[in-house]
């Protein structure tokens, strides 16, 4: 069973610390999400775990192998990374980035081989694209986009995916589509880190939460345990309640 | 069923004008050198071209064939494919299609060096002695460049450290022109600046080879990456892209096979933008896919241009790359203004 683990992991630009010993793990089977205000360092986190920036101290590790060890090939098989979603430089084929998505499998989009064809044509069906492939990417709207992004993702086969804000400006039905993808994804034995924003939605599909506010974990945890109101004062400075039917916000503190 | 048939039958069509591309752009370059062998001054018909090409035929015109237009037609060619190559390459590195060598101040470097060797008459002492300091100027730009690619994150200080040199270059090249101690090395300057491939010899080409077969080597064994920086720097790390690797192989890539062609010719500029931009779409508009058709074309593009310069009367022959910047210049205009700003 895959794994990302890291431990006391501190992570400096210049001179302002951006994440403070942060210790957590992701675990093949779960749906965690990392929940904290604007500035928290959750990117900044997801960045030190995954080796693309240098860690001023801590480790983290893939299934005990120190993520810097790996290459960026290595590391790719293992995690799939959905950073935000950026605008594409060119006006590429859906098929064709989906196809980048078997990158670090060594396929040479236009040239696939058997097994990455069959991998892209299942990721391109489960994402509901396949009336959409032969089209031009900068002519899909933003939740066909984000439904690409996901299918580039799912492409590589990775037993772990961490999504940087997978759902931001995508309407509710869109959300919940782009969520029930990653939730079939995770059912079927994969583990997915997401950064949210909207606490509600974490809430109804999290098997865990964590929760960061200036660079620390503050709180890591099932539901139940940690979504409150306390919580959601101390950590997004808002009063909230929380009940059994959702969170209802009433304005900053 | 049969409703999704006319759509199979386009996508059919679609790779087929796709896999097409390269073989037809093959032929038509095979055309244009023959071509070039024909005209000229003065015009050879073609069964004497094809005798003089294949050992027969008098010693005048094996001469005017051997030694004078095919190693001219074949010069422009390879010019033209270095800078098509680098053009795609870098294009798909910063993900922007007005990238050139001439952005990354590459060939202003070359050129710079270029000017250098005939200011202090260093090409009087040795025939190599151009060629050599072309490329030496071209490393030089690019072992800057690629200490800076190891140092920074960011594309666009790459854009502005090209936009220095390039300046920088220039303004000691004026100086230069400025100081030149005879009219004939102020003239032999301008030659250079404006870019030529009249009267290239094949010991020319065999200089510059090696530079420009280790440039495209490298170009094409990494062009992989390129693809996969269509989605910007992030998800491309994130999909197992070695962004240091990639940024420091497109530059030495680039650089050592603009030095060759400025080597060969002096600065031509735009053939690096036009032609990625003509056969983008193509090939799907991937950058990887679009480094050899692009490289071809760029070559037929440049012959093209170099057999317009030999049968245009004019007073004095028209220079191959004054040619080239009043054809890519306006195409430069025409590309940045087709651009949406939402890209950036």
């Amino acid at each position: 069973m895959t794994s990302l683990r890291i431990s006391d992991l501190t992570l400096h630009a210049k001179q302002t610390t951006l994440v403070d010993g942060a210790s957590t793990q992701l675990n093949a089977g779960e749906l965690v999400v990392l929940l904290g205000p604007n500035g928290a360092g959750k990117t900044s986190l997801i960045r030190g775990a995954l080796g693309l920036v240098q860690p001023t101290s801590g480790r983290s590790e893939i299934d005990g192998q120190a993520v810097s060890s790996l290459s960026p090939t290595e590391r790719a098989q293992r995690v799939s990374y959905l950073p935000q979603i950026r605008p594409l430089a060119w006006p590429n084929r859906v098929s064709d980035v989906v196809a980048l998505g078997r990158f670090s499998h060594g396929a040479t989009i236009g040239r696939l081989s058997d097994a990455d064809q069959a991998a892209v044509d299942a990721a391109i069906s489960a994402c509901d694209l396949t009336h959409l492939k032969d089209r031009s990417a900068d002519t899909l709207s933003g939740g066909e986009l984000a439904r690409m992004h996901c299918a580039r993702a799912f492409a590589a086969n990775a037993p772990l995916l961490v999504a940087d804000e997978p759902i931001a400006a995508l309407d509710p039905r869109h959300q919940f589509r782009i969520l029930d993808l990653i939730k079939t994804y995770v059912d079927q034995g994969g583990g997915a880190l997401l950064v949210l924003h909207d606490i509600d939605l974490a809430a109804r599909h999290a098997s865990r939460l964590i929760w960061m506010k200036d660079g620390r974990i503050v709180a890591d945890g099932t539901v139940e345990k940690t979504l409150n109101a306390e919580r959601l004062a101390e950590v997004y400075g808002v009063s909230a309640t929380v009940s059994e039917s959702g969170i209802i916000m009433q304005g900053a503190l | 069923m049969s409703a999704s048939k006319p759509k199979t039958e386009l996508a059919s069509r679609a790779s087929l004008l796709e896999r097409a591309l390269i073989p037809c752009l093959l032929a038509a370059c095979a055309i244009t050198l023959f071509l070039s062998c024909l005209l000229g001054s003065t015009p050879l018909p073609p069964d004497r071209v094809l005798a003089a090409l294949f050992g027969g035929a008098d010693v005048g015109d094996r001469l005017v064939v051997w030694s004078i237009r095919l190693p001219r037609a074949l010069t422009a060619f390879l010019v033209g494919a270095a800078l098509g190559l680098s053009g795609a390459a870098l294009q798909g590195l910063l993900r922007n299609p007005l990238a050139e060598p001439g952005v990354l101040g590459v060939s202003a470097s070359a050129s710079l060096a270029a000017t250098f060797s005939i200011f202090y008459g260093l090409v009087a002492l040795s025939p190599w002695a151009l060629p050599l300091a072309a490329i030496i100027g071209a490393l030089a730009a690019t072992a800057l460049l690629a200490l800076a690619a190891i140092r920074t994150q960011s594309v666009i200080t790459l854009i502005l450290i090209g936009v220095g040199l390039s300046s920088f270059a220039g303004a000691l090249m004026s100086l230069m022109m400025n100081l030149a101690p005879n009219p004939f090395s102020l003239a032999d300057m301008i030659n250079w600046m404006l870019g030529s491939v009249a009267n290239r010899s094949f010991n020319d080409i065999g200089f510059a080879a090696p530079f420009l077969i280790a440039g495209a080597a490298i170009l094409l064994l990494t062009r992989r990456g390129l693809s996969a920086l269509t989605l910007g720097e992030e998800a491309a790390s994130g999909i197992g892209v070695n962004l240091r690797n990639q940024r420091i192989f497109t530059v030495l890539g680039a650089g050592l096979a603009t030095g060759a062609s400025v080597a060969l010719a002096g600065a031509i500029g735009f053939v690096g933008i036009v032609a990625p931009h003509v056969i983008r779409p193509f090939t799907r508009h991937d950058p990887a896919r679009s480094l050899i058709p692009s490289a071809l074309f760029a070559g037929l593009i440049l012959m093209l241009a170099d057999i317009l310069v030999r049968i245009l009367p004019s007073q004095s022959e028209l220079k191959l790359g004054v040619v080239a910047a009043l054809i890519g210049a306006p195409a430069f205009v025409w590309i940045a203004m087709q651009r949406r700003a939402a890209h950036d």
